[in-house]
Order: structure tokens, then C-alpha cells, then sequence
């Protein structure tokens, strides 16, 4: 009924700060405390250290990749390792190579962007929706009833809800969604990405759809326990303003933890970037084509670099696993971009008018 | 219906009750008010939360353009009957009611009436300032928003209108894009006052609004409160009789859930009809 928060003030789901420890008998706790701190600082440390090293050793393996291939790896479509009867191993610029080798991936790319965003396009929407109805409409039990299956959801191994997609989910949507939706989409721009064949359930929507599933418990699971957080007084504030359920939850509930719900969102985008399993299991089978609409057979940069490992190493010249390592951190640019993006996109949102914690 | 809570024991009350309203509960509940004098009124209200009686056969005419204090021991019900007069209990588990609230002489359970159109007419201020997580110009206009009460170009001038109504636009002038949590207590309870009086309701319920503020933002709001009437129909609960005495024009006292006594302040504090009213009141008070 009444407000149970005592601090009324949106805290961007930002963790809390530890209040000091009341001073006392100093000298006992000198020790303890240098050690807790020295600990501390190197613990900081460690995945500052770990991101360095992991980046360097990419940038390392893909420099001849990123000379030889140069900007077209990012607009052309092939993947051409130069494999054959007269391929011989040269030397371009002191890159060993194959002769006849030539890489473009932009269907990589292309398809890891389109599949993360039909996950977060189709997923975040239910996520939030979902997170507002278990804190604002479900009694308790059943709201931790549900945060059990969430959980449970989380963690089937993505293997199984790949094979799930390419048996059952993918050929189910083949046969009984996408065609209706390819014939009655409209021929304009943008639209027509919706028409056309679709496939036999392989490809970029199943995928997307797949990765949507993969991040909904996520995204789900953190962005409930941020609404939770949000105190009653201003939601009823918001209430008693006559503000419908949709309005509160839209102007008050949800830009209390916006910092925080964004973070939730990366937290799905970078899961949807990097998944791997379940999109090489429900892709098809696309090296070097961009799909020429949403049903259509494809690759993400994660599901190349797994299915196509094997064959990169047999060549002699080493160049494939180059090419490989240049596509491994190109997902990693844009895994940080979207991270640090997420940072600023929060900052500019709440900088201002919200006295949002640092980050979340 | 308990005896004590017969306002007609007062001989002013009686006047005004022959004067004012339809002569039995059940005609009051069943035919439209035709008396503009009073705004809300709760008949023969009775509302549980679960097993808990939490108000019993509460009737009280609230009067148009007064400020009425609802005022009684901790416990005693006022912030449950004040929440009802906007349905903010309906939610409630277990809540139920018997009885009706009539505003403007009709139910306000009415199908026909919305919750939210209720809600822009019945307004509310609370315990302690609430602001919402948007810049102070966009607290102000956030109901006129929501009840799409008037176009983007207007929003300013609202803003500042209300802000100046009270008090507030001096000192925000300058930050109205700014977070409203970097105000004051006072100044915060303000910006909510100001975002209550922007959708222009009929009715403004106060739930002890002043309980968290200093004294000079105690006094800041209660001069507000009176500049309010007799536009606007003021409820407000308060445990400082001091305030009830200083701003009132009517004092309801409830205990345990029954209304004990209603009628002008002044008698009310000094020449209280129940026995029950001159001990809480006496207590503290003259
Ligand atoms: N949501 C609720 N569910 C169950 N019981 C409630 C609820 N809200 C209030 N009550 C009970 O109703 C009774 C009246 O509470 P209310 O808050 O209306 O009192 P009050 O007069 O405003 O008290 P105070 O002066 O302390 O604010 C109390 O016994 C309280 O425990
Ligand atoms: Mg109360």
C-alpha cells in the first residue's frame, strides 16, 4: 500500500555501492585489509588483462589475413581458399597464401546482423512484456514458479534447441507460417525481403526466431528482477495521475532501470552475436551467398568459423585459419561496438534528467 | 450504522444535512445529487482487505470548495478511506466493499465512469514526493500528456503555469530539463503538487503530505492548499492537528475504522459533540 523503498530515486539498475565499514581497531585489520584491496585490484585487473591478451593474439593471426583480403572481405561474397589440382602455395606482399585464394564476408557479416536483430526485434518486446506481467500481475508463488522456468530455460544446452530448431521448429514454420506470409507481403522495398520461396526451414528466420528464443531468459529474467526493484510510490504516483498500465510501465516503470533494461538487451545482442551452435544447426548451408530474402540459407560469422575450421586447416599456406582469426575479430569489434554503444546510448539517455549510476 | 458517527448530533451539521442532502442513504444512492455543494460523498461505506474490517458504515458528505482533514489515531483507517475516493485499493488483495462513494452524485464504481477519467479528476499527492524518472518539465505535463489534454506547443506554458501556481518556477527556471531528483524534499513535493494541479482535477486528496518536509516547506504547502479552494475540493489527512486547525474548514475524526465525528473545524476542536473526539483531540490540544 504504502512505499516500502526508502530511497525513492531510480537507480539506473546500477549495483549499489557497499557503505563503508565503520571504523575500529585499525591495526588488527591493517593487514587484512591491504590483502583484501591488493586482491581486489588484481582481480580487477584480470579480465582487463584477459580482453588485451585474447584481442592482441587475434589482431596477431589476422594481420596477413586483413593485408591479402583487404576491404573487399567486407563486400564481396566468396569464400575461396584456392584449393586444386595446380594450387601452389606464393607469396603476395609476404602473405602465404594459395594461389586463386579470395575471401569476401559479407554473407557473414550480413547474416550475423540480420539474425541478431530478428532476435532482439522479436525477443525484447516479449521479454519486457513478459518481466512486466511476472512482477505486475502474477502472485508471487506463481511469479517464482515461472522464474524457475526461465531459469530452466537459460540453460538447455544450445545444442539441443539447434537440433529442436533444424527438426521441429524450422520445418514447422516452413510449412505452415512463412508461406503465408511470403504470399500476402507487398512488393515494395523493405517487404519484399518477406516474399519469395521459403526453403524447407533452414535459414536466416529460423535462426533468428532460434536466437530470439535463446535470449528471451535472459533478457527476461534480468529486466524482472530490475522492475522488481522499481519502488511502489512513483508507479502509483503514476496511477493515481490516471495513467493506464501501459502508460506507467512505459513513462515511470521502466526508465526508473532504463540504464539497466539496455544493459539486459546487450547482454541478449552480445549472446544472439556470438551463439553458435544453434545457428550453425538451423542456417543451411550458405558459404559465400548473401540470402536474397528472410527464409533463404545463410551464415553467421560464429557458425563459419565452427563448421569451416576443420577445412581451413588443411590448407597448406596457413591462409585460411588467417582468414578465420580476421573473421573472429571482426566479431569481436562488434561485440565491444555494441557494448560500448550500449554505454554511451545509456548515458545519453539518462545523463541529464536521471541520476543514473555509472553503468550497470 | 453506529450512532457516533452521526453527523446530525452537531447542530450546525443538522442544518446543512435537512439543507443539503437527500433525505434517506438509500435515495442518496439511487437518484443523481442535484446539490453542487458537495463533491464526494461516501454512503454508508464499509471496506475489507481479506478478513479485516477496515472501514465500517463510513457516510460523510465531502464539501464542494472547503478543505475537509481527515484526522484519528494511526491505524484508524484515513489513508484507506482517502485511497478509495480515487479506487486506489481496488487492487488490493482481498479488498472488498459495500456502501458506494458517489462523486458529483454518482458511483464512482459506475461502469460508465473510467478509472482513469476518475483519476483525472479525483488527483492525489502523497506522503512523500514521488517524482517520475523525466525531466521536471516533463513531470509537470505527464498527465496532461497521458490524457492527451493538450498539444506538444502548449506543453511549455503549462509547465511554467503550474510551476508558477506553486511557487516553483523561480527556482527551476533555469533546469527545467534537469533530473527532478536534485531537488529538494519540498521542492520535490512542490513539482508533484504541480503535476497533480496540471490535469486540473476537481478533487485533491493529501495523504500527510507535509510529514516528510520541513517547516518552512510545510508552510509553503499548506498557503498552496488554501489558494486551492474553493476551485478545487481539498481532502487531506494529517496527524499534526496544528495543521488540521490551520487549514481545515472541515475535520473529519475517524477511529477503528468508524467515523466518529464530522463537522466545521473550529467546533470540532474546541466544542467537540462525542466524548471520543474530545480525548484525541483534547489530549494534544487546548
Ligand atoms: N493493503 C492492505 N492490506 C491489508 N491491510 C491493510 C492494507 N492497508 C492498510 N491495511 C490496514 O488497514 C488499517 C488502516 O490503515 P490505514 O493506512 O488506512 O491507517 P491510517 O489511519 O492511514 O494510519 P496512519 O495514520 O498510520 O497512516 C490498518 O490496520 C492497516 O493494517
Ligand atoms: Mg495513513
Amino acid at each position: 500500500m504504502t512505499a516500502s523503498t526508502p530511497v525513492a530515486e531510480p537507480t539506473g539498475g546500477a549495483g549499489s555501492v557497499p557503505s563503508p565499514r565503520a571504523g575500529g581497531s585499525l591495526r588488527a585489520f591493517v593487514k587484512g585489509g591491504g590483502l583484501v584491496r591488493w586482491t581486489g585490484r588484481t582481480g580487477a585487473l584480470i579480465p582487463v588483462l584477459a580482453l588485451g591478451f585474447i584481442l592482441a593474439v587475434l589482431v596477431v593471426e589476422a594481420i596477413p589475413a586483413i593485408r591479402y583480403n583487404g576491404l573487399h572481405f567486407f563486400t564481396k561474397s566468396i569464400w575461396d581458399e584456392g584449393t586444386g589440382y595446380n594450387s601452389r602455395i606464393v607469396t603476395t606482399n609476404g602473405v602465404k597464401h594459395l594461389t586463386g585464394a579470395d575471401y569476401g564476408a559479407l554473407p557473414e557479416i550480413a547474416g550475423t546482423l540480420i539474425t541478431s536483430a530478428i532476435a532482439l526485434i522479436v525477443g525484447v518486446p516479449i521479454s519486457i512484456g513478459a518481466a512486466l506481467f511476472i512482477v505486475e500481475r502474477l502472485p508471487r508463488r506463481l511469479a517464482n514458479g515461472v522464474g524457475i522456468f526461465l531459469e530452466l530455460l537459460a540453460g538447455i544446452p544450445s545444442v539441443i534447441i539447434g537440433l529442436w530448431g533444424a527438426l521441429t521448429f524450422g520445418p514447422f514454420i516452413a510449412h505452415h507460417i512463412t508461406p503465408v506470409i511470403a504470399r500476402n507481403m507487398p512488393d515494395v522495398p523493405v517487404l519484399d525481403f518477406f516474399r519469395g520461396s521459403t526453403g524447407n526451414g533452414e535459414g536466416e528466420l529460423t535462426s533468428g526466431l532460434i536466437l530470439a528464443i535463446m535470449i528471451i531468459p535472459i533478457v527476461a529474467a534480468t529486466s524482472r528482477d530490475l522492475i522488481r526493484q522499481v519502488p511502489i510510490l512513483p508507479r502509483e504516483g503514476a496511477v493515481a495521475l490516471g495513467m493506464s498500465d501501459a502508460q506507467t510501465a512505459r513513462k515511470v516503470t521502466l526508465p526508473w532501470v532504463g540504464a539497466g533494461i539496455v544493459g539486459a538487451v546487450v547482454l541478449g545482442l552480445a549472446r544472439a552475436l556470438g551463439e553458435t551452435m544453434a545457428v550453425a544447426m538451423t542456417c543451411g548451408v550458405a558459404l559465400g551467398a548473401v540470402s536474397s530474402n528472410i527464409y533463404g540459407t545463410m551464415t553467421t560469422i560464429a557458425a563459419t568459423i565452427v563448421t569451416y575450421l576443420d577445412t581451413a586447416f588443411l590448407d597448406g599456406s596457413g591462409f585460411a585459419v588467417r582468414t578465420i582469426a580476421e573473421l573472429a575479430l571482426i566479431l569481436m569489434v562488434i561485440t565491444l561496438a555494441v557494448n560500448v554503444a550500449a554505454r554511451l546510448m545509456t548515458r545519453r539517455v539518462s545523463g541529464t534528467p536521471l541520476p543514473i549510476g555509472a553503468g550497470f | 450504522m453506529s450512532t457516533a458517527a452521526d453527523p446530525a448530533s452537531s447542530p450546525e451539521a443538522s442544518a446543512e444535512r435537512t439543507a443539503s442532502i437527500a433525505p434517506t442513504v438509500t435515495a442518496a444512492a439511487q437518484q443523481p445529487y442535484d446539490d453542487s455543494a458537495v463533491a464526494l460523498s461516501a454512503v454508508d461505506l464499509t471496506l475489507s482487505f481479506g478478513q479485516h474490517t477496515i472501514l465500517s458504515n463510513i457516510t460523510a458528505d465531502i464539501r464542494r470548495g472547503a478543505v475537509t482533514a481527515l484526522i484519528g489515531p494511526t491505524g484508524s483507517g484515513k489513508t484507506t478511506l482517502l485511497r478509495t475516493f480515487n479506487r486506489m485499493n481496488d487492487k488490493v488483495s482481498g479488498y472488498r466493499h459495500d456502501g458506494d462513494v458517489l462523486i458529483d452524485g454518482r458511483s464512482i464504481w459506475h461502469p460508465g465512469l473510467e478509472l482513469t477519467s476518475l483519476r483525472r479528476r479525483v488527483g492525489m499527492l502523497f506522503q512523500r514526493p514521488n517524482p517520475f524518472p523525466m525531466s521536471i518539465l516533463d513531470n509537470v505535463v505527464a498527465g496532461v500528456r497521458a490524457h492527451k489534454m493538450a498539444g506538444k506547443p502548449a506543453m511549455k506554458s503549462i509547465a511554467e503555469q503550474h510551476l508558477t501556481e506553486v511557487g516553483l518556477w523561480a527556482a527551476v527556471k533555469d533546469r527545467l530539463k534537469d533530473s527532478p531528483f536534485r531537488l529538494s524534499g519540498g521542492q520535490q513535493q512542490l513539482l508533484c503538487l504541480a503535476r497533480a494541479l496540471a490535469i486540473q482535477p476537481d478533487v485533491l486528496l493529501l495523504d500527510e503530505p507535509t510529514s516528510s518536509l520541513d517547516p518552512n516547506a510545510t508552510e509553503s504547502i499548506e498557503a498552496l492548499v488554501r489558494t486551492l479552494v474553493p476551485d478545487i475540493t481539498v481532502v487531506i489527512v494529517t496527524h499534526n492537528l496544528a495543521q488540521a486547525v490551520r487549514i481545515a474548514d472541515r475535520t473529519i475524526f475517524l477511529n477503528k475504522g468508524r467515523l466518529v465525528e464530522h463537522g466545521p473545524t473550529k467546533q470540532l476542536f474546541e466544542n467537540p459533540a462525542e466524548e471520543e473526539t474530545a480525548n484525541y483531540v483534547g489530549g494534544r490540544f487546548g
